[in-house]
């Protein structure tokens, strides 16, 4: 009811034309613009052409991954095999003293702590969101790595759920150098061949670790998701 | 902010009052340039910001005038995954829809994350007058809210407040320690959201975009509160304004980064979430409930209007405010509406009336900062001016106005009698000279904050012929 009342009305207001001039204004620019594929297309190319640039090679995703993580103080480590990989976590449990550890079934999550002497919880299957929380640590995979943001993108899928990589104060990415890509518009990509238009519930590009500034613009980490964001990347 | 009945009023005093505080204006400009300078150095790391900002805009043009297919088409497939959508004509209906929810679910307490349209319908006010704990997780939502205030601007909505006026607010509501540590301020407010994202029953967030092509709805924030709110709880509700929608889910890619950098600076916010849907069959957790609640409220009505529905391509980044030389005199309080700056000024008379909110398009100072910095090339300064126009239009001015317009039309066609008043106001102004600056000038209001010079010895007319 409500439905066809709110649809006709957005018809009826659409039947009047936008004033072209108020359009021109709107797209008028100082310069010429490079040409672009009409539609969603054009946005997609759009996204490549004119957000920073990263370079094309891996070594220069790297690089610039590497460049806005020191800034957005996530910590980035790039190791050579998983054994490697394996004793990163292994050098942060110690470091960090981890008791529990919230994990889920992913083959490179699994290989990276299946000698870590701790607790788990794993979120692959129904768990208990007071024992996740109890967690010092949440160790997920990820779908891809955008080099233009520096962002791990996730689904439920690919991460445990929604809650294993924001409930923990720490939340630990592993991923592999195949799965960095340049622009977040090659991440939405990657998903949609995966999961071919059965799309997960939960999305998300994860940038740095949970922050705010809303007293007085200082920046605080650790709002209310994780203090602290690791990233390895094993290179292959 | 004082809620007296008249709008107008409440506006010219509240500005009088903020403009007055020196102190107060000194640190929210100094606030704002922080921001400048960090948006300035994102916005130079992108290849082609303008064009960028053209290809954002498009995406938006072409969500608005297809906002018919596309409204439709998200709402379809969002129920295709198991959401239940619901039409909202006006905010009672949205209250009433997610009253309805809650009750349903028998529920006690409610966690929100930011919401501006909440705040538009009045939510809070209705749900704690039934009895329900609504908290705001946002710390600066969480703040205002303790304060039991209105954000002072829609994307930073504690910024008028100094960390010492917040450590004073934690310690008399939360009985919190003294600290005026930013750091741990925002760890007592940790800790307390902590324990009632685990007890909520019901999440309520907003939506920063509705992608039709999948049925998804997109929150940006920084603080992971949204996460939370959309993660625990076993219910989630979603209330957008229709206008959120957006084509295609690859226009994400554009719009989230523009987003941020106009926003707040930052290249991209911590969190952006595609949420499609409860909990699926083969998920692990997620809500068992999702809904969506579409809000008309006289978005169409905006729409109606061929000149300025381009305002319905907002994506709210708060941008016009922070370069808005009124909104950094008046502050945000001062509007008395949910958008405050120059974005508001433009949309509010639509959504709530042109008669009670067209002074609004009267503070500006039309110097076109807003219409620059817009990051998808809203129109914002001429819309203030076809708001002006439109009011004067309709005879909105009042008698007082139609009566000035009428005797200065009469005066300007005949040059004697412009003339005549000529002379007439010389010897006015020096006749009136001992009560000038008192309150029995009739002027007095227009002259409290202009000053009125002699008038010049010679005419132009004088001056001319004395030429020759």
């Amino acid at each position: 009811m409500s439905r066809d009342a709110i649809l006709g009305r957005v018809r009826e207001a659409l039947s009047v034309k936008t004033d072209p001039h108020v359009r021109e204004v709107a797209e008028k620019s100082s310069h010429s613009l490079p040409v672009l594929a009409n539609g969603p297309d054009g946005r997609t190319q759009a996204v490549k052409e004119f957000l920073p640039f990263v370079g094309d090679s891996l070594e220069d995703h790297i690089a610039a991954f590497k460049i806005l993580s020191d800034k957005l103080q996530t910590e980035f480590i790039v190791v050579p095999t998983i054994e490697a990989a394996r004793q990163a976590i292994e050098q942060m449990r110690e470091q960090h003293q981890w008791e529990r550890i919230g994990i889920h079934d992913h083959e490179l999550v699994q290989s990276c702590v299946d000698h870590l002497k701790v607790e788990f919880t794993n979120t692959s299957s129904n768990y208990s969101t007071s024992e996740l929380e109890k967690c010092d640590v949440g160790i997920s995979g990820c779908d891809a790595l955008i080099a233009q943001t520096a962002s791990a993108l996730v689904t439920n899928h690919s991460a445990g759920g929604r809650a294993l990589s924001v409930l923990p104060p720490h939340h630990v990415v592993v991923a592999e150098s195949s799965q960095m890509v340049t622009t977040m518009a090659d991440g939405f990509a990657i998903i949609r061949e995966k999961h071919n238009e059965k799309w997960p519930s939960f999305i998300s590009f994860i940038t740095g670790p949970s922050r705010t500034a809303d007293i007085e613009r200082i920046l605080v980490l650790g709002a209310h998701g994780p203090k602290k964001l690791t990233i390895i990347m094993i290179s292959a | 902010m004082s809620q007296s009945t008249n709008p107008f009023t409440q506006f010219q005093t509240d500005a009088d009052r903020v403009t007055a505080d020196d102190d107060r204006r000194r640190f929210l400009r100094t606030s704002l340039r922080g921001y400048q300078s960090t948006r300035t150095a994102t916005q130079n790391r992108f290849l082609d910001y303008e064009s960028a900002r053209i290809a954002a805009s498009d995406a938006k043009w072409e969500a608005i005038e297809n906002l018919d297919i596309y409204l439709a088409q998200f709402a379809d497939k969002l129920e295709a995954r198991g959401a239940t959508v619901h039409w909202c004509n006006d905010s009672e209906e949205a209250r009433n829809a997610i009253l309805e929810i809650i009750k349903k679910h028998d529920a006690k307490s409610v966690i929100k994350s930011k919401c501006m349209t909440t705040e538009e319908i009045h939510l809070n006010q209705l749900l704690e007058k039934e009895g329900f704990e609504v908290v705001e997780s946002d710390l600066g939502e969480f703040i205002v809210q303790l304060r039991d205030e209105a954000p002072y601007h829609f994307v930073f909505p504690a910024m008028h407040l100094k960390k010492e006026e917040i450590n004073t607010l934690f310690q008399e509501k939360l009985k919190s320690i003294n600290t005026n540590d930013p750091e741990e301020l925002t760890m007592v407010a940790r800790e307390v959201l902590r324990q009632k994202y685990l007890s909520a029953d019901i999440g309520i967030s907003g939506a920063n975009f509705g992608v039709a092509e999948t049925g998804m709805i997109s929150i940006t924030e920084n603080e992971g509160n949204a996460r939370l709110t959309t993660a625990l709880p076993k219910v989630h509700i979603s209330l957008m304004g229709i206008e959120k929608i957006i084509p295609r889910l690859e226009d994400l890619a554009l719009l989230l980064p523009i987003l941020a950098t106009a926003g707040t600076g930052q290249h991209l916010t911590c969190y952006n979430s595609q949420l499609g849907g409860p909990r699926q069959e083969d998920e692990s957790d997620g809500p068992i409930e999702m809904h969506v609640v579409l809000l008309d409220n006289h978005r169409t009505r905006l729409l109606a209007d061929p000149e300025q529905r381009d305002a319905l391509r907002c994506i709210r980044c708060g941008a016009c405010l922070n370069v808005c030389p009124i909104f950094k005199n008046v502050g945000g309080h001062t509007y008395g509406t949910t958008y405050q700056g120059p974005i508001g000024s433009v949309i509010t008379p639509h959504l709530r009336g042109l008669k009670d909110w067209k002074h609004l398009s009267h503070s500006s100072s039309l110097c076109g900062a807003c219409t620059e910095t817009c990051p998808v090339k809203i129109d914002l300064h001429h819309h203030l001016l076809r708001n002006r126009r439109n009011a004067a239009g309709k005879g909105q001015g009042g008698i007082a106005e139609r009566l000035l317009m009428l005797g200065f039309t009469v005066v300007m066609r005949r040059p004697w009698l412009y003339r005549l008043a000529g002379s007439l106001g010389k010897v006015g102004h020096v006749l009136t000279k001992p009560i000038h600056g008192t309150r029995i000038d009739p002027f007095y209001a227009w002259k409290k904050t202009r000053d009125l010079d002699d008038p010049a010895k010679q005419s132009f007319r004088q001056y001319w012929r004395a030429r020759k």
